[in-house]
Parts: structure tokens; sequence; C-alpha cells
């Protein structure tokens, strides 16, 4: 058995972070519990601010200062992140305490190539979870669960590897390095008191401890001081639980300050969507479709009704990823076009929707299948922008009146696995002659007549060839009965117009243009 | 070697030579610099040199138009892969999709999708069939729809920068075809040329002749116009080598049989004549009835 522990000892100062607004996190910032500053960050403490201090000392201290309260909540969703990026690596996680995650990667240690490329591509793996800045994550390694939390929350100073942290691979050298821990690490952290008794005496090190018999230790401290030192040597059995994956994916973040504008909206979506990319290689899936809900602020007017509403965005992937990139791309184009009733102060991130297929391959030379694959993906992403109904596919309709025979459709996915509408067929290009236009306008254009010859802009145009007789759509109730011909306008481009067989008023023929010939 | 004013041949691209691959032999005198090789024009040395009066060589791939008269007036035999070729039209309909059908029936051949953006008017799928254009593969995007060509100019053109700019980045394309506003950004084109040196086919945009005046990125201008029924004149506004006095004129594949061509014909000579011709034949009605 291995045991991995990530200890982050940051995260609740990380996980408020996540929530600032991009000017304030400049700032010096304090989380504080209750009355006590709790923790603090690189601007606070050198203005003097330590955890423990009360409230109105820290905010005598620092005057720009940013204070925040601790949420254990916030905290617990932030851990869930860590946790759901180790299951990508192995099925057996447990979490110990608020801020330390255990990995048992004895079973995986072949496949990934040994402890050292393990520990790289963890660190890749969390890199992307943090915002703005990656987790401050202390690592260690060793045989039994306890002790490789302890190690890790310990993290001394020259006695690890830079690369592996603090690990121990052998029972005997986990009870030599575990020799060293300092006293106030053991058992649960708010047991100040305990610690307290235990250095009055002169027990400063767990070898100390070990060296005094057990009967008096346990009748002194309790038996779960001892129990705890066991479990960390291997001397007693440690079961754990482990963690399971949920099957839908949920989390919240409220925003520090209310978001106003759609960049700010994003920068909180974006922590939401790094979860969401962990969860979904947690559960070797890819994202199909997601749900952004903003909860906007409570009018305050009488008469406004009582309940926040909530606008939701909802994303549906045609070719399902799980770039985060490509995700966030997908969103700020799609909330570039939504327009925000309120202030937003919390973002939901909801996922049901994925696709349990593994990712195509990689290939380093552009192969068809990567080719449509790309271009479905350039696809989603202009219609993001432009909207649904501007990105089309022409097909083909069997029908003779010509502004009915060619049909605009909008694109879903690859453009040759559209299917096309019952009417649509593909005419054989060879057995066509040229004699239609490309250019069809939306609607014909009335021509006006002088001198039996209709005339475009200003110009007398020349008939050259025709008439071509289309009668149809008695059927459908749109009857066209049109003489098409082919003229030539003065500069010498071709155009095409017709004009009805029968005239609508008896005695003039209305000239119209169908369309240009290019 | 003397230097031909080449006009309408490429060179052949020459390599460079390593004096050290073989010992040449001594002289018979003894010369100042015993390194020193005969002097060699400079188009020998590196394709990408050459001289203002031949026709420069293109670097990247080039695809054949389809016309040959054409083809001897473009650098490198051919449209340009990967830069913008800009195309000034008087009005839509002069005969430029004809122009255009070989090099993009051939790149959907290829297994490649084509994108228009922002057409002038709606295409008819059973004339680019007729053309060679497999409308399966081909996508339509459309930046302004349901407006009136006035409101359409007036429209800023970001929506279809961005998305030409992002289709030309994303290289899964074959031909990109692009009608833009009049009025564009200063440095629009600059940033498409930028972005199309991803791309893996040709990028034709195509504007209206007020652009004939503007400075642009493209390496490649032409101007045309109609020069009769099923002809088109092609002037070279711009290319990579000496500019072109003469227009070139091309014949389109047809749309008018060979009596109608007559007639228009006729009728561009004298146009009085043909408004009593029309009138007195009686053209045979083709068999497209219900």
């Amino acid at each position: 058995m291995l045991w991995l522990a990530l200890h982050l000892p940051l995260l609740s100062l990380e996980a408020f972070c996540a929530t600032l607004a991009e000017a304030d996190r400049q700032r010096p910032v304090v989380l504080f519990d209750g009355h006590q500053v709790s923790a603090v960050n690189a601007a606070a403490a050198q203005c003097g601010i330590r955890p423990g201090m009360k409230r109105a000392t820290a905010l005598a201290l620092a005057a720009d200062l940013l204070p925040g309260q601790a949420d254990a909540a916030r905290d617990a969703a932030a851990l869930q992140a860590v946790a759901h990026v180790a299951l990508a690596f192995t099925p057996s996680v447990t979490l110990h305490g608020t801020q330390t995650v255990l990995l048992e990667v004895q079973a995986s240690l072949r496949y990934f190539g040994g402890l050292p490329a393990l520990h790289q591509r963890l660190q890749d793996a969390l890199a992307p979870l943090g915002h703005p800045v990656p987790h401050r994550v202390q690592r260690a390694a060793a045989p039994t669960a306890l002790g490789a939390a302890w190690l890790a929350r310990w993290h001394p100073r020259g006695q690890g590897d830079l690369v592996l942290g603090t690990h121990a691979t052998q029972p005997a050298a986990l009870q030599r390095l575990l020799g060293g821990l300092p006293v106030d690490l053991l058992g649960a952290a708010p047991a100040q008191a305990q610690a307290q008794a235990l250095q009055a005496m002169g027990l400063h090190t767990l070898s100390d401890l070990r060296q005094l018999p057990r009967a008096g230790l346990a009748r002194r401290f309790g038996q779960t001081l001892l129990d705890d030192i066991d479990r960390a040597c291997g001397q007693r059995a440690d079961p754990r639980e482990w963690l399971t994956l949920p099957a839908a994916f949920e989390s919240r973040l409220e925003l520090h300050a209310r978001a106003d504008s759609t960049e700010q909206v994003l920068l909180g979506a974006a922590v939401l969507l790094a979860r969401l990319v962990a969860w979904a290689q947690a559960r070797q899936a890819r994202v199909a479709a997601f749900t952004l809900a903003m909860q906007h602020e409570r009018s305050s007017r009488p008469g406004g009704d009582a309940t926040a509403p909530a606008t939701e965005l909802r994303i549906e992937l045609a070719d399902p990823a799980l770039d985060p990139a490509h995700l966030q791309l997908l969103l700020r184009e799609r909330l570039a076009h939504c327009a925000l009733a309120a202030p937003t102060l919390e973002l939901r991130l909801h996922c049901s929707h994925v696709v349990q297929a593994s990712a195509p391959n990689g290939e380093l030379f552009p192969t068809r299948a990567s080719e449509s694959a790309g271009l479905v993906r350039l696809l989603e992403r202009l219609r993001a922008r432009l909207g649904d109904t501007q990105v089309q596919h022409l097909v083909a309709v069997a029908d003779h009146r010509p502004e009915r025979a060619s049909l605009a459709v909008p694109a879903q996915g690859a453009p040759s696995s559209n299917p096309a509408p019952g009417d649509a067929f593909t005419p054989a290009s060879a057995a066509l002659p040229l004699h239609r236009p490309a250019w069809l306008l939306p609607e014909p254009l009335p021509l006006a007549e002088r001198g039996a010859l209709p005339w475009l802009e200003g110009r007398p145009l020349q008939l050259v060839s025709g008439p071509e007789r289309i009668e149809a759509g008695w059927w459908d109730g749109e009857p066209a009965a049109r003489d098409y011909f082919i003229a030539q306008a003065e500069d010498g481009s071709l155009v095409w117009l017709w004009r009805g067989r029968l005239p609508a008023v008896p005695g003039a023929v209305q000239w119209f243009l169908q369309g240009r010939f290019a | 070697m003397a230097l031909s004013p080449s006009l309408g041949s490429c060179v052949a691209p020459a390599t460079l030579q390593v004096s050290a691959a073989r010992p040449v032999p001594a002289p018979a005198t003894l010369p100042l610099f015993p390194s020193a090789r005969p002097a060699r024009s400079p188009e020998e040395l590196h394709p990408a040199l050459w001289r203002a009066h031949q026709l420069g060589r293109a670097q990247e791939v080039v695809l054949a138009s389809g016309f040959a008269d054409l083809d001897a007036q473009l650098p490198g035999g051919g449209w340009p892969a990967g830069v913008l070729t800009e195309l000034l039209l008087p009005h839509a309909g002069v005969g430029e999709l004809r122009l255009l059908a070989p090099v993009l029936a051939r790149q959907q051949g290829a297994q490649r999708s084509l994108m228009w953006f922002d057409p002038p008017a709606a295409p008819c799928a059973w004339a680019l069939a007729a053309l060679g254009i497999a409308v399966r593969q081909l996508v339509v995007v459309q930046s302004r729809q349901n407006l009136k060509h006035r409101a359409r100019e007036q429209l800023p053109a970001a929506d279809i920068l961005w998305a030409l700019e992002h289709a030309l980045k994303s290289g899964h394309l074959g031909a990109v075809l692009a009608w833009l506003p009049a009025r564009l950004p200063a440095d629009a084109l600059r940033r498409l040329q930028l972005a199309a040196q991803a791309h893996e086919g040709p990028a034709f945009l195509l504007r209206g002749v007020q652009a004939r005046n503007q400075p642009s990125a493209a390496p490649l201008r032409l101007l045309l116009a109609s020069a009769g029924p099923d002809t088109l004149r092609v002037t070279l506004l711009k290319r990579r080598g000496p500019p072109l006095a003469q227009p070139i004129t091309l014949a389109l594949p047809p749309v008018l049989s060979a009596p109608a061509r007559a007639r228009a014909l006729a009728g561009r000579v004298a146009p009085r004549a043909a408004v009593t011709a029309v009138t007195a034949v009686a053209a045979p009605r083709t068999a497209t009835a219900a």
C-alpha cells in the first residue's frame, strides 16, 4: 500500500479569492472565523496581520482590507474538486479533515510509470483548478494513510525530495521520519490544550512520546492519541471509506461582489467550468450539455416578487468535448447575446448529460475524422456567436418554382451528416445545363417597362433567350405561371426575369427580376 | 547567363551549389580569389528572389484556376493558397462563380468543405450543382440576414470579420469566399491576411469596385467586369510581378445557346435593331413545364 496525501494549507483563502473580482485580488484579504482571523494572504501578512488576531486589530492594521467570512461549504466544494481530479488517477480516494485528500496509488504506479511521473501528472491536472494561481499543495507519500496525512501537513524542510515531497516507502523509514513530527500536529487541529500540555511536559516530538509507557499515556491523554500513533506507524488497521463520484455535477459559487458585466460572470464561471472538467474526467466521459443558472438580486421595490429570479443558460454541444477553453468560448459567446435582468449574485452550474464514449485519439497528421471533428467545432463556435439559424446548409428541393427549389436549413453538426428534409435530393451535376442562375433574389424585383422592353437601373435589357414557361404549384395554393427570359444588361451581364402568363391587370405586362447569372 | 525578361515563363527554382561538393579543377591562370565563383543571376540563388520585370514565383501552394490564360498571368500559375485574394466586382452576377467554380470543385473533391460568408443573394442549389459545387459540403454563414441592401452596408462588420478570422485560423476548410461590406476597419485586412496563413486553401474576398483605391494587404487583386455574354474581363490590379497593362478576356462556361449568343452579340453592336428582333423571333420552348 502506498498512500499519497495532498494537503492544501491555504484552501479556504484560495476558495474565497476565486469569488473576488479581478481588481480586488491585489488587496490584503483576511478571512474571519467569528471574530478571529483564520487566514491571511501575502499582502495582509505584510501589513502585520497574523492568524488569531481580533477583528478590530486586523482592521486597524490595514486600511484597505477586504474582509471575508470563513465558509465551510465553500471550502468543501473546493476540496471536492481536488478529490475529483484525484479520482482520475485511482478509484481509492478519501478525504481527511477539511484540507487533505488521500489517494491509494500502489495499484496505479505501474500504469503511470512510477511515483515521480504520477506526481508530475497530478500537478499538471491540479494546475487549472485554482484561480488565479494554482492551489498551493503539500505532497507526501507513506505506507499508511495517517502517516502520509501527517507528513503532508508537517512538510518538513530539508527532509524530502523537491519533486516527491516527503516520502517513505517502507514502514521502518516511515517510523524514523515520523519521529521528528511536532506534537501539535497530532490529533484534531483545534486540540490546542493537549499540545500545550504535552509541551509543558517537555515532549516536543513523536519520538519523545513513543519512549513513554503506553498505559500512562493512555490514562493521561486518552486512548485515541495512542490509536492514532499506532495507525500512523502501521501497527493498527486503518480502514477508510472511499469517495464516490456523484452521478450529476452540481456546484455553486457565490460571488463576493455582484457581477454587473459579462466579464465578471465569466470569471466566476471559469472556476465552475474547471470543476466540471475535473468531474467529467474522473467519470471518463465528455460533456454534452450543461446549464449555467445566474441568481439575481432580489428587487427591493414594493410589489416585486419575493423569490429571486434566475436566468438559466443551457449550452448544448454538437460534439461532446472536454476542453475547458472550448467550453469557455461557447459560454462567452452565448452570454454576449443574453441580456441580464439584474446584477448576478450567485452562479450555479449543473451538468447531467455526459457521453461515456472514449475521446477521439489525438493524431499527428490530420485525417478525415479529425478534420470533420474540427469543422463541427468551428460550426459550433460560429453558431454560438451568430445564432443558430445564421449558419446554414443549402438543400436542393425538387420543385420547378425557382424560389422553392433551394432551401437554406440551419446547420447541425458535420455537413455530410446533416439529415436532409424529405423533399430534398441531390441533382446529378452532369445532367444539368447552366440555364439556372446562381444568384436568386429573395423576392422578385418588379421592373419598369418602356418601349416593350424591361428596364433595369435606368438601362434597357435585351431579351436573348426564352420564353421558358414554368407552371407549377397549383396543388399547394401558390400557383405560379410564368414565362422566363434570359436578358443581357448594358454591361454584358446576364439576368433572369419573368412575366406572368396571364397578366394581373389586362393590357399591362409586369416584368420581374428573379436572379443573376454568376 | 543573360537576363531574359521572362514575363510568362517561370524560372525553375535553383538550388545552392555547395562549393565543397565537387573539387573545381585548377584554372590555367591563378585567379585573384581562388574561391570566387563566376557571378550568377540572383534569381537562381533562391526561389524567393525575383526581379521587378519577372513574374514572382509563389512560395506557397498554388491551385490551377482552370483558365489557361489566367494561369499564365498569375504568379506561380494559379490561385495562391494561404493568402487573401481580392476580387472587385461592379455588382454581383458578372460571372465570378463560373470563374471560381473549377478551384472550388477541386477542393471539394479533396474532401474539404467550403464556407461562404454573407453571399449577396440566395444561392440556388441547382445552379451550384451544375457548376460542379457539391452543396452537401458547403456551409453558408449569414451575419446580416433579413436586411435590405443599404442597411446591410451600414451595419458594422465586426461579426463577419470575427467569423472569417476564426474560420481561416481553424484550418479545416478547403476554400473561403467572403462578401465584405464597403467600409472596413483599417487593420481588418491585415488581420485576415495573418489568419489566412493557417488556412490551407484559397481565401477570396469579394468587394465592390470602390475598394479599388483603398490600400489592401491582399497580395493578389483582380478587377472583374462583364465583357459580353458569357465573357469576363479580368484586370490584374496587384500581383507579385509587373503590372499587366491589358486586361485578360476569359470565355466562361456558357449559359446561352449558340443562337442566343449570336443574338446577344448582335444586340450589343446595334441595340436598336435588337428590339424588333426579339419580338419577331419565336424561340423554341424548352421542356421544363410542369
